[in-house]
C-alpha cells in the first residue's frame, strides 16, 4: 500500500469519518490542545537549550533543569501527538501534496533523533566540553523551532 | 473617525494589502507570532509555576525571575510587533469580532497583574523569595497570570477560526 492509499484509507475509515463529522468547535478545541502542547514542549526545550548554551537559568545544573522539565516535555508531546492525529486523520489526503507537511515531519524526525541521542547524552553529563553542549543546544532548539514554523506554514498552503 | 473606519483604513492601506496578499510574508509573521508566544508564555509559565511552588521549589525566586526576564521581554516584544502587523493586515475583519476585544481585555488584565506583582513584590524578591512556600498574594499572582494568559491564547486562537466563518 502506498502512502497516498494509506492516507485515503485513514480518511475514509469509520473513525476518520466520525472525527470529520464532529462539530467545528471540536476542531477549535483540538487546535487549542495543539497550541497548549506546543507551549509546554517548546518552553521545556528552550529552558534546557538555553542552559546548554550557557544562557537562561545558568545557576541551575543542567541535570536539574532536565529533570524538572521532563514531565512538561512529555505532557506537551503527548498533547501534540493526540491532537495532531485527530486534526490529520479526517483530512489526511489534503496534506499529501503539501510540501510543508513533509518538511515538518522530516524536521520532527531529526528533532526527536537529536533529542534521544545527542541531547540526552550531553544532558546526562554536567561536565561537558562547552562547544559540544552549545552545538547540541543550538541544534535542538533550531530543529524544534523549525518544526513549529513548518507546522504553521502547512495551513497556509493547503 | 470611528474605530471601524480606522480599521478599514489600515486594512485597505498599501502596506496592509501587501501583507495580506503576500504568499510568504503573512505566514512568516504568523510563525514568528507563534514562536514568540512559545518563548514568552512558555517561560512565563515556568515563573508562574515557581511562584506556585511547583517548579524548582528549592530555587530562590529571584534566580528564576532575573535570568529569564530578558528572554520574556524579548518574546513579548516579538509577539506585540508581529501582532500589530497581523492586525493591520486583517483589521477590517478582526475589528468586527467580539473575541478580539476579549483578547485585548485579558491582555490588559494580565498586564495589570504583572505590574502589581512587579511593584509590590518583584523589587524586593530577595526578602521573601527564598522559601519554597511563598506568600498567598504571590501565589495568587502566579495563578492569575497562568489563567489570564491561557485565556489570551484561547481568545487569540479563536480569532482566525471565527474570521473564516
Amino acid at each position: 500500500m502506498s502512502v497516498l492509499e494509506l492516507f485515503k484509507a485513514l480518511q475514509s475509515s469509520a473513525f476518520g469519518r466520525f472525527v470529520g463529522g464532529l462539530d467545528h468547535l471540536f476542531c477549535a478545541v483540538l487546535e487549542l490542545g495543539h497550541i497548549a502542547g506546543m507551549i509546554l514542549l517548546l518552553a521545556s526545550v528552550l529552558l534546557t537549550s538555553l542552559n546548554l548554551l550557557g544562557l537562561g537559568l545558568r545557576s541551575v545544573p543542567l541535570t536539574e533543569i532536565q529533570r524538572s522539565t521532563r514531565k512538561l516535555f512529555w505532557t506537551g508531546l503527548t498533547l501534540l501527538v493526540v491532537s495532531g492525529l485527530l486534526i490529520f486523520i479526517p483530512a489526511a489526503t489534503s496534506y499529501y501534496s503539501n510540501d510543508f507537511f513533509w518538511a515538518k515531519f522530516i524536521l520532527l524526525g531529526l528533532a526527536l533523533l537529536v533529542y534521544f541521542t545527542l541531547y540526552r547524552w550531553v544532558a546526562a553529563r554536567d561536565s561537558n566540553q562547552i562547544w559540544l553542549a552549545k552545538a547540541t543546544g543550538g541544534l535542538a532548539l533550531s530543529l524544534w523551532l523549525g518544526v513549529a514554523f513548518a507546522g504553521r506554514f502547512i495551513g497556509f498552503f493547503a | 473617525m470611528s474605530l471601524v473606519e480606522f480599521a478599514q483604513l489600515l486594512n485597505d492601506s498599501e502596506f496592509g494589502t501587501a501583507l495580506r496578499e503576500s504568499v510568504y510574508m503573512f505566514p512568516l509573521i504568523e510563525g514568528l507570532h507563534l514562536i514568540g508566544l512559545a518563548v514568552a508564555l512558555g517561560l512565563l509559565f515556568f515563573v508562574d509555576l515557581r511562584l506556585l511552588g511547583l517548579f524548582l521549589p528549592q530555587l530562590p525566586v529571584g534566580q528564576v525571575l532575573h535570568p529569564l526576564r530578558p528572554w520574556l521581554l524579548g518574546g513579548f516584544l516579538i509577539i506585540f510587533a508581529t501582532g500589530i502587523l497581523l492586525f493591520v493586515a486583517t483589521a477590517a475583519k478582526i475589528i468586527t469580532l467580539p473575541v478580539f476585544f476579549y483578547k485585548l481585555g485579558f491582555i490588559a488584565l494580565a498586564g495589570i497583574n504583572a505590574l502589581w506583582f512587579e511593584l509590590k513584590w518583584g523589587r524586593d524578591v530577595g526578602h521573601w523569595g527564598n522559601e519554597s512556600t511563598l506568600p498567598v498574594a504571590v501565589r495568587f499572582a502566579g495563578f492569575t497570570s497562568l489563567t489570564l494568559w491561557s485565556l489570551v491564547v484561547i481568545a487569540g486562537r479563536l480569532i482566525p477560526y471565527l474570521s473564516y466563518q
